[in-house]
């Protein structure tokens, strides 16, 4: 995970990227309906709350790549954080869903839980847990610098979103920056 | 000499800034677009070609010379004097941080860092302006609805037409002597190493008392300096005794 105190650039796109992580709740919602909003009104707020976020980080993979907003990242250490899909999934997403808004009081509840999760996501740095990068056969790695006894090499930990299978020290790779600590490696 | 980069295969480049922290300096990097790339890419082609055009062989760089404003010189990356550049050129990983140019008056440098095909690093350095880089610009604009010209201000990064220096693989090119001195904090670094200098030249030197040279030195960078220049092209080697008395 990135450090929450790290300063990165990008508000919009990550909060987008933010609501995008919960693309799959907004999914389940408009399944599921509920007996307090009318249809239609709750179904056009889901597809909104999928559509656009995830628009916007398409656009935004997008405008790195025309941009050429490129940078090399060396690898001094990687961590797998498939596990962090799984925490995210049950821990958040399934809870919410669960939930049964029978009175105006409990959907009051739901949004005011909603809110608190976008504020931890946004808070925590954990903007880049989005199912479709899972979907479109991306892991997700943390990447630490190497470690060496250089004073300026950098410090902080950056999120890796990539096709490969592993990632290994001294690995030298090619990214595009989607944020100042989260990049993605795409095909060539 | 020839430069260890290929400017025609250029794979990446990017842009960061040097900082004055408090007890130190920072170096991290900010995202550019592909316009302002192109735009550093011909800032270090045209830095190569002023050095061309100035001499084949450069001189090796000596911290007791004074050099001209625009002279090329040039220092082994592995020098010890080269210690601050060669650790912005090797350094992985650099930072990314899009509020650097927040606080104008820390800023003491900006460079490029190109990769080639090769995967060949090429770091071009430039010491901030007068202005600290960035500008308070007032720029005229003409508005559509009335021809009526008005100033805008607005806060701009001045790029210029070069750098003082580049760095690949085995040296730093060094167009402006002056700013390698000073984005590389030489004065600090050749005082700080006056102690060093002199166990080491006093080493070949046996016979003479360094500790008022040294105690001279400390305090006194055009000494520190020499101290530097004779220890690093080992001048104080072979010296015979009955010669300097």
């Amino acid at each position: 995970m990135v450090g929450p105190h790290q300063n990165q650039g990008l508000k919009f796109v990550r909060l987008m990227m933010v609501l995008g992580s919960l693309s799959p709740l907004f999914i389940l919602w408009a399944i599921r309906g509920n007996n307090l909003v009318p249809d239609r009104f709750f179904l056009p707020f889901c597809a909104l709350m999928i559509v656009v976020p995830n628009a916007v980080l398409w656009q935004r993979e997008n405008t790195a790549k025309k941009l050429k907003e490129k940078r090399e990242i060396v690898v001094g250490k990687a961590e797998d954080h498939r596990d962090y899909l799984l925490v995210y999934l049950f821990t958040m997403l399934l809870p919410l869903y669960a939930v049964d808004l029978v009175t105006w009081r409990d959907f009051a509840a739901e949004l005011a839980a909603l809110g608190f999760i976008i504020f931890l996501f946004w808070h925590l740095n954990l903007y880049y847990l989005n199912i479709l990068f899972a979907m479109r056969g991306y892991r997700i790695f943390t990447v630490y610098p190497p470690t060496d006894d250089n004073p300026i090499t950098g410090k902080e930990s950056q999120v890796l979103i990539t096709r490969r299978v592993t990632v290994s020290p001294g690995d030298r790779l090619v990214v595009y920056r989607l944020s100042d600590t989260v990049y993605l490696e795409m095909d060539k | 000499m020839n430069l260890e980069f290929d400017f025609d295969n250029v794979e990446i480049t990017e842009f960061g800034i040097g900082l004055d922290d408090v007890d130190d300096q920072d170096f991290c990097c900010m995202a550019v677009d592909d316009e302002v790339q192109s735009a550093l890419r011909e800032m270090a082609q045209t830095t190569w070609k002023s050095m061309c055009e100035s001499t084949s062989e450069p001189p090796l760089y000596d911290p007791s010379e004074k050099y001209e404003s625009f002279e090329y010189v040039h220092l082994p990356l592995d020098n010890e004097l080269a210690n601050r550049m060669r650790e912005l050129h090797n350094a992985d990983d650099l930072p990314m941080n899009s509020a650097a140019l927040s606080d104008p008056t820390k800023i003491f440098c900006y460079f490029a860092r190109m990769t080639d095909a090769e995967e060949r690093r090429l770091t071009a350095l430039h010491r901030a302006t007068q202005f600290k880089g960035v500008l308070k610009s007032r720029l005229i604009f003409q508005r559509l609805i009335t021809d009526a010209l008005k100033f805008v201000e607005d806060n701009v990064f001045k790029l210029d037409k070069d750098f003082d220096l580049l760095i690949d693989a085995s040296y730093v090119h060094i167009l402006r002597p002056s700013a390698f001195e000073f984005a590389g904090n030489l004065q600090g670094a050749v005082l700080a190493a006056v102690p060093e200098n002199i166990r080491l030249i006093q080493s070949e030197l046996e016979f003479v008392d360094l500790s008022s040279v040294q105690n001279y030195a400390i305090k006194h960078p055009r000494a520190a300096r020499y101290l530097a220049s004779i220890r690093c092209q080992n001048q104080a080697q072979n010296v015979d005794r009955l010669a300097l008395d």
